[in-house]
């Protein structure tokens, strides 16, 4: 391989998207605004309010009366298909029904699901005693335990993952597209230095987008980071490449922008939802479950919170490093076997 | 470095088909050609004659069903697929070099690629882009983008250099500069493979012309001989609305000096060693007899478009009306 074809492909490769404002915003502009939008939104503050259906009946208001003990609920009453369909939407955590015993429904999907549960059996148990005792809420300020917290490393994950395969699938395709795949086919240029040029050049800005990431959470959340940099660089660079794998793996054969950017989508889509960047995927069950945990995203954020909300060391993240690498390798093995120049 | 005697090319019995929806088209059906080094060598046909899949194969882009192809003295496999490449200068029919580079940067990517080769300024010389060496591509008009092209195909001194069309849609003025580049490339003892569409392209710069149709070799040899090969060197059009049938082949030979026809429904040309003076007159005596009062009597030299015509039966230009 010579460095100097290298260089020369890197070069051109990080041209021509330094010179696309529109990509450059997306893959690095939008991540930091999407940051500061969340982060604002998720600010600490007092814990809101859980919000819970009383099903009209004989009995509904004493249910709601008795509810109305605890200020942490949010109490509504709703007709019957009135409250199943705030159920349904999340806008109500549970709804109850005053019935002898009393029924309580609840999407056990929902995180905030448990603890209206809770809430509302201690506020009924309490209710039938006596007078309430008062109760004391606190809110989970410190940092490490924040939203915000889960956000900034998922943040990452995601940023890596799109700039992994916008950034690489994208131009390649439409560099077979122009034809200039065929062109660059017909000359001395060795397709490894292709491969290494080209990475090199899509590849450039990665960690210091995350470094920008990162910096943003410390400066204006707190976010910690509490474990090595080393670590945190390697899955940075390793997660990369995974993603960058897949985007090429992903263009590999394809003939057309649309089909790259429909293929894309088909795979970037679970990784967002289900990856581990908004909320956490630890409890889902069957599919889901599955789903969420061969998912590069899943492992690499993760790690990521390993290394920065606990002092994970290099060690820590060994085996999510090694199994991105491995996905890596396999998606640029499969990828060059099938390339198609033209 | 090895296989610098014989041919520069040699194709031999090459065929290639395409499959596409269970639709078999034949690019290239058994062709024969051998390009001897030095020369500069036309490819003349129709849209679809097989001449860009000819020249991909020889590219090594396109591997062909059977036949032989051989490359400065070697053949397209792993291994020596990198030394051929290093040897040979590449523009493709079309391309589109990355959109935000400038002319300079595309070339210096494309010099990279070469362990020896000429300099970016040499070559923008040899083209006449100097002046647009920091214009970006997606600024370069369409004459500009082609010289860029056929830039990056010098960058490593090639040998052998294929132009596919090189001045396609150019203006008079790009096409001549164009044709300034091959003859300094033949100069230096380069070989040049190009296609065509242009009969003037081929007769002025080429040293011997293939006419290709349907992807077979029908006729080749230097320009003038082709012509020569018609019989005369000159020749008359006559246009008529529709000769209806009216007027036959035999009519035409007849006429004073005529040694070839070739009639069409609205269009014959006659070929001619010397147009006699006798031949307006007896153009005329003969349309009137049968009726056609009005016609245009056009003189010319004979061309290569003359010789597609005889070996076809079809214009070269697709302007025939059905
Ligand atoms: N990749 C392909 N798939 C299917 N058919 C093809 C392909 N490439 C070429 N052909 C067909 O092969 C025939 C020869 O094509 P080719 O491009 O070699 O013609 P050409 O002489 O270069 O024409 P032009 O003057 O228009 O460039 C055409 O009928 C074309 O449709
Ligand atoms: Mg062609």
């Amino acid at each position: 391989m010579r460095m100097r074809v290298v260089r020369a492909v890197a070069r051109t490769t990080f041209r021509e998207f330094w010179r696309s404002p529109e990509a450059v915003f997306w893959t690095y502009g939008f991540p930091i605004l999407m940051a500061v939008v969340l982060g604002f939104s998720f600010r600490p503050g007092p814990l809101p309010k859980v919000p819970v259906a009383v099903v009209d009946g004989p009995q509904a208001a004493a249910m709601v009366a008795a509810l109305g003990h605890d200020d942490r609920l949010q109490v509504e009453r709703l007709d019957a298909a009135a409250a199943d369909r705030a159920l349904a939407r999340g806008r109500v955590a549970v709804l109850v029904r005053a019935e002898q015993p009393a029924v309580l429904r609840a999407d056990p999907t929902r995180p905030d699901a448990e603890l209206a549960r809770l809430l509302v059996e201690r506020t009924l148990r309490d209710a039938a005693q006596g007078p309430p005792p008062p109760l004391a809420v606190e809110a989970e300020t410190r940092p490490g335990a924040r939203y915000i917290d889960f956000l900034i490393p998922g943040l990452i994950g995601l940023n890596l993952l799109g700039a992994g395969m916008w950034g690489v699938g994208f131009q390649l395709v439409q560099m077979r597209t122009h034809h200039l795949l065929r062109r660059l086919a017909v000359t001395p240029m060795r397709r490894s230095e292709f491969v290494a040029g080209y990475l090199a050049g899509r590849l450039a800005l990665v960690l210091p987008e995350a470094l920008a990431i990162t910096l943003f959470g410390t400066l204006l959340w707190d976010v910690p980071f509490r474990g090595g940099f080393l670590p945190w660089t390697c899955l940075v660079l390793v997660g990369s490449f995974a993603f960058a794998g897949l985007g090429c793996l992903l263009a590999a054969r394809v003939r057309t922008i649309e089909a790259v950017a429909g293929l894309m989508n088909a795979a970037q889509l679970p990784m967002w939802v289900l990856g581990g960047t908004f909320f956490a995927n630890e409890r889902l069950e069957g599919v889901m479950h599955w789903a969420a945990e061969v998912m590069p995203l899943t492992h690499l954020n993760r790690a990521l919170r390993d290394v920065m909300l606990e002092p994970g060391t290099l060690l820590d993240v060994a085996w999510p490093l090694a199994a991105l690498a491995a996905f890596a390798a396999a998606c640029f093995g499969l990828a060059l076997r099938f390339f198609r120049w033209q | 470095m090895s296989g610098t005697a014989g041919p520069a090319i040699e194709l031999r019995e090459l065929r290639k088909t395409y499959r596409k929806k269970g639709e078999v088209v034949t690019a290239v059906d058994g062709l024969d050609l051998v390009v001897a080094r030095g020369e500069v060598f036309g490819l003349l046909g129709p849209n679809g004659a097989g001449k860009t899949t000819t020249v991909e194969i020889c590219e090594g882009l396109t591997e062909p069903d059977s036949g032989l192809a051989r490359v400065l003295g070697r053949e397209w496999r792993r291994g020596v697929d990198d030394e051929i490449r290093a040897r040979i200068g590449v523009c493709l029919q079309e391309t589109k070099f990355h959109e935000k580079a400038t002319v300079r940067e595309t070339l210096a990517l494309f010099a990279a690629f070469f362990d020896r080769g000429r300099r970016v300024d040499e070559v923008l010389d040899l083209v006449s882009l100097r002046e647009k060496a920091s214009a970006r591509q997606a600024s370069l008009s369409g004459g500009q983008r082609q010289r860029l092209a056929v830039a990056t195909a010098l960058l490593g001194a090639p040998e052998l250099l294929f132009l596919d069309e090189p001045t396609t849609g150019l203006d008079p003025q790009s096409r001549r500069q164009l044709w300034e580049v091959v003859r300094s490339v033949r100069a230096g003892d380069g070989t040049v493979l190009l296609t065509t569409h242009y009969m003037d392209e081929a007769q002025q710069l080429c040293d011997r012309v293939a006419i290709v149709d349907q992807g077979r070799v029908i006729a080749l040899d230097t320009p003038r001989a082709l012509i020569r090969s018609l019989g005369g060197e000159h020749c008359v059009e006559i246009d008529v609305d529709d000769f209806a049938g009216r007027v036959g082949r035999d009519d035409l030979r007849r006429l004073p000096g005529v040694v070839g026809v070739e009639l069409s429904s609205t269009r014959a040309v006659l070929v001619l060693p010397h147009v006699e003076s006798s031949l307006p007159g007896a153009v005329e005596a003969l349309l009137r007899a049968r009726g056609l009062v009005d016609h245009r009597f056009a003189v010319r030299p004979a061309s290569l478009e003359d010789v597609f015509l005889h070996h076809t039966g079809r214009q070269l230009a697709e302007q025939e009306k059905p």
